[in-house]
């Protein structure tokens, strides 16, 4: 497989809203940082793939044409909800791959402080015809999931808040974050209560933003700070939640859709112990119930021993760090948050992270997670190309 | 520039739709008006009885053949309580849930009520049994997803009740 190296990573800091910039200043700023960083201008550039979620969160249609940067170059939008971020880094990394490309500029924005009313406008994203009528939106989605996998499994609210804490602490720690205070698990437990079992502070905050990268072929990584893509997978599922329930291959609570790109791009990656070979691992996870969700999809552990999982991730130093940047609860640009992803993970692997820098990355694991889960990515990234 | 020196522009979408339902779900909708009933249709290929009912099993990529009934009970798969409120959707308390009504192999969402919600854990406890539940009708169906709820049945009947309907 022909090699697709990151050498460029703009990102601009996440908030509530960026009253100071407009929707083409945010992309025009994480695209200028992420060609510096790269050594490269627009010139450079063959391909740019842009990626927006839901135009209402913005309240500007077709809002990728406010990525319009350079003249003459092939152009295109992709849009898989809370994937569009790694689906963006991917379609880049497919034009090189396939040889139609030498460096393609990737962005993801998301302008959803505009939107005064977001949960409204998740409502919008469900079946107009048997389930829009209902108060279903992110919050309660993951909801349905949380109950169902504390009574397969035995989690409970302290399992949430621990997690939740954990990424708390370590948002902390990185300047780009929204949220960037310590809380402690009984302060999440004692926060309101949103749509049980999830409480305020187990969600992640609106967060607007805007992410950017430099895609590469081997050629043009030479000379460069090269962070390899040693593979990637993109993989859906059946588009009714409740068609899931009852799956001998993989409920609802079982994420067939991440485990199936796991298992393909640690394939290509060369990854055979999880555990082990991966130092790093953000993760999209916008609710900390969905954390512990992917911990078995990823091949960490067995579904039964989640809970387990969970309470020896935050002790035991010789297993893979999790969200070192504090992940989706730290920040939540929802059309840029996969791509943010795999940019925390580039900066780990190339030992740019800041305070947030974990010791000795080689190897990092972003994912993504978008609509109901019928979409989830994963993205394998090394100091080394696999091929 | 300080925050409050910055500009800000009012905008809104207001933008009316006539969603299509198509024929599957026209059929379900008229059935369900004309005999209070909930129909779903089985895949050829994977045998799947889908409920709501739709023209085709997105799984296997096949038309869907037979027209079936389901219910009018069945089993509380996963829910939520619903207890704060966001502008544009309706008022908390609510619990809304997944129920595979007993026939079927996919489980369908809707409102649950008859649960006692002044304390909500006690009433988040007593719903993740998987209890039993049965389908109710309001009195004037529409052709609305919400023309009909899932009522709790009362404890008693609970254990008695018969399991047979998920095949998972």
């Amino acid at each position: 497989m022909r090699p697709v190296a990151i050498v460029g990573v703009g990102q601009t800091l996440y908030c509530r809203s960026h009253a100071d910039k407009s929707s083409r200043e945010l992309i025009w700023s994480a695209a200028k940082e992420a060609l510096d960083d790269a050594g490269m201008s627009m010139n450079d550039i063959d391909v740019v793939v842009a990626g927006v979620a839901p135009d209402a969160l913005a309240g500007e249609a077709s809002v990728e044409r406010s990525g319009m940067m350079g003249r003459g170059l092939p152009f295109m939008r992709v849009n898989t909800g809370g994937v569009t971020g790694s689906s963006t880094v991917f379609a880049g990394a497919s034009y090189i791959r396939a040889r139609r490309a030498k460096a393609v500029l990737v962005f993801a924005l998301e302008r959803m402080g505009q939107a005064t009313t977001s949960q409204q406008v998740f409502n919008t994203i469900f079946d107009p015809i048997y389930e829009k009528d209902f108060p279903l939106t992110t919050i309660t989605m993951a909801a349905l999931r949380a109950s169902m996998l504390m009574r397969l499994y035995g989690y409970t609210h302290r399992h949430w808040a621990e997690i939740a804490a954990r990424n708390y602490r370590h948002a902390a720690r990185n300047p780009l974050a929204h949220i960037r205070r310590v809380v402690t698990p009984e302060e999440v437990l004692q926060s309101p209560l949103l749509a049980w079992p999830i409480h305020r502070m187990e969600a992640c905050p609106m967060s607007e933003g805007a992410c950017a990268m430099v895609l590469v072929d081997a050629e043009h990584a030479a000379g460069r700070r090269p962070v390899w893509i040693q593979g990637y997978a993109s993989t859906s599922d059946s588009y009714a939640m409740g068609d899931r329930i009852h799956r001998p291959e993989a409920t609802l609570v079982d994420l067939l859709s991440l485990r199936l790109s796991a298992q393909k791009a640690y394939k290509e990656a060369g990854v055979t112990d999880p555990r082990r070979q991966i130092r790093v691992v953000e993760l999209y996870s916008a609710f900390s119930s969905a954390e512990a969700m992917a911990y078995p999809a990823l091949g960490f552990c067995t579904s039964p021993e989640g809970p387990a999982f969970v309470e020896q991730q935050l002790v035991d130093p010789t297993l893979p760090v999790f969200n070192p940047s504090g992940g989706p609860q730290g920040a939540n640009p929802v059309g840029a948050t996969a791509m943010v992803r795999i940019a925390e993970c580039a900066l780990q692997v190339r030992g740019t992270a800041g305070d947030r820098q974990v010791d000795g990355v080689e190897r990092a694991v972003a994912t993504g997670q978008g609509g109901a889960t019928q979409f989830s990515t994963v993205c394998v990234l090394g100091r080394h190309p696999t091929s | 520039m300080s925050a409050s020196d910055l500009i800000t522009i009012q905008g809104r979408w207001g933008f009316d739709y006539t969603y299509f339902a198509g024929e599957a779900a026209t059929r379900f909708f008229r059935e369900l008006m004309a005999h209070r009933h909930i129909l779903g249709t089985r895949c050829p290929a994977c045998r799947r009885l889908l409920v709501p009912a739709r023209s085709f099993c997105d799984a296997c990529m096949e038309r869907t053949t037979d027209w079936e009934r389901v219910g009018p009970e069945g089993t509380l798969e996963t829910f939520t309580i619903i207890t704060t409120a966001f502008p544009g959707l309706p008022k908390p308390p609510i619990v809304m849930a997944y129920v595979t009504l007993d026939g079927a192999d996919t489980a369908l969402i809707n409102i649950v009520r008859g649960e006692d919600l002044s304390d909500i854990e006690a009433a988040a406890q007593r719903l993740n049994t998987q209890p039993r539940v049965a389908v109710r009708f309001v009195d004037e169906p529409k052709g609305r997803i919400t023309d009909f709820w899932f009522e709790l049945l009362p404890q008693a009947t609970q254990s008695a009740a018969p399991r047979d309907g998920a095949s998972g």
